[in-house]
């Protein structure tokens, strides 16, 4: 018996992770809450720890209005352009 | 991207072994699926005059596309008729909004399933059941039709139970989540005609559901005892949030309703009025949020917002409301939404039926 595959015929999208940063020390930090309960105030923790162990500067902290959609690719290009790093999370 | 062949298997003909081939693939809900053989998917992907290939969905997550072939190939394995296709087609096409964001109600924790409601006349022409046990069991155009989207969310789109779909306990919705709109004796309008639609033009509806609330009242003989428990509902602590509603007014509720003349908008309008908490008792359960509070009572406010609470919803029309069910008992539902705000706004689509399968 021949079947067709109940699978999506669209090619595999390639993914590639960002390199990684040689040092932390010293760079501006950019922080996207999601919104959610206590995003902004775990976010701002982890923040801190870059701040204390690294002489990183928090620059930049951007919202999202909807958790579980991805950040607007405008609110993405402005903050690259102020910092280094992003801090992010997803979950609940 | 340009869509590779669809992939062919050689599988055993021994129909029994098939089945069991397809659990082998990981390509089933749990249960057993009809084997998507080659001459059933074709004779489904008859009923649309579209190319095969043509993409009627697209998942901003994975870049993963639905076509109509996939799309036939899942609705095969869930037991659909080819005329049940042109209904499953439609619903994609309205999930396919950004404003639905499937891929979030989909890899929540939050447990949604697609709620579809098939409005108008092709509903009966395909044999769906908007009467006693509407949701279920029972009938085999509600069952596969809802099965089918939960194949395609599994197949096409890799919506992995505990991988891709974090549901915390999931819903049983998501097996199956399809109902018609009761036309027979209902007194307002049909959801197609309040949509905008063509006479004649059927619509299905589709909506992030968080589950199913059951709304008994026996007692209750007006309007505002009937729809007074439905807000309650509606309005609980572990319900209220500022996302959307769907309610099912069972005929006898609906009679009690419309008998006193109210309209759907009447209806509406009572509901958001009455579905509410005071601001102090969702700061005693750890609910209140500020930011959610503004925005509901920030510029853009409803006028029937009270100062001092929390609404369900954000305006009146964002509650779906009609009738299904049978003609026994008082049992209506709400069905909370998946969004706890705005992140899935329900969306409805025309159900086009090629001009050669018309009846």
């Amino acid at each position: 018996m021949q079947l067709y595959s109940p699978l999506s015929t669209t090619p595999k999208r390639k993914a590639f992770r960002a390199p990684a940063l040689a040092s932390l020390d010293g760079l501006r930090i950019g922080i996207i809450e999601n919104g959610k309960l206590n995003a902004e105030e775990m976010l701002n923790e982890v923040a801190a720890l870059f701040v204390a162990r690294n002489g990183c500067v928090v620059r930049t902290l951007a919202s999202k209005k909807n958790a579980s959609a991805p950040a607007p690719g405008n609110t993405l290009l402005n903050v690259a352009q102020e910092v280094d790093f992003l801090i992010t999370g997803l979950g609940d | 991207m340009a869509a590779l062949a669809p992939r062919i298997h050689d599988a055993p003909d021994d129909l029994l072994a098939a089945i069991d081939y397809c659990y082998e693939q990981g390509w089933t809900d749990g249960l057993p699926v009809v084997p998507p053989a080659v001459d059933r998917v074709k004779a489904m992907l008859a009923a649309d005059d579209r190319p095969p290939e043509t993409a009627i969905a697209h998942h901003p997550a994975t870049g993963l596309d639905l076509s109509l072939h996939a799309a036939a190939v899942n609705a095969v394995m869930a037991g659909c008729l080819p005329e049940y296709f042109p209904v499953l087609v439609a619903a994609f096409e309205a999930m396919d909004r950004p404003d639905f964001n499937f891929h979030g109600s989909t890899a929540s924790t939050g447990g949604s399933a697609p709620l579809l409601v098939v409005s108008g006349p092709y509903a009966d022409e395909i044999g769906m059941n908007a009467d006693v046990n509407l949701f279920g069991p029972g009938n085999r155009a509600n069952a596969t039709i809802g099965r089918a989207v939960r194949l395609i969310l599994r197949n096409v789109f890799q919506m992995l139970p505990g991988i891709s779909d974090k549901s915390t306990q999931g819903n049983p919705g998501k097996y199956s989540f399809c109902i018609a709109e009761r036309s027979r004796g209902n007194p307002w309008p049909p959801l197609c005609e309040a949509q905008g639609y063509a006479e004649g033009v059927s619509s299905v509806t589709a909506y992030a559901g968080g589950g199913f609330c059951n709304v008994e009242n026996h007692g209750g003989n007006t309007p505002e005892q009937v729809l007074g428990s439905v807000a309650d509902t509606m309005a609980n602590y572990g319900c209220i949030t500022l996302g959307q509603s769907v309610v099912i007014l069972a005929p006898e509720h609906m009679r009690i309703v419309a008998d006193a003349g109210w309209t759907r908008e009447q209806a509406q309008d009572f509901l958001f009025r009455r579905a509410k908490r005071p601001i102090e008792g969702l700061k005693g359960v750890g609910k209140y949020r500020e930011r959610e509070y503004d925005s509901q009572h920030g510029g853009d406010a409803h006028a029937l917002a009270d100062a001092g609470f929390m609404h369900r919803g954000l305006k009146p029309d964002d509650i779906l409301i009609t009738m299904g069910g049978g003609d026994a008992g008082g049992h209506s539902c709400f069905i909370p939404s998946w969004s706890r705000g705005r992140g899935s706004i329900m969306q409805h689509a025309p159900i086009a039926v090629p001009a050669n399968k018309r009846s």
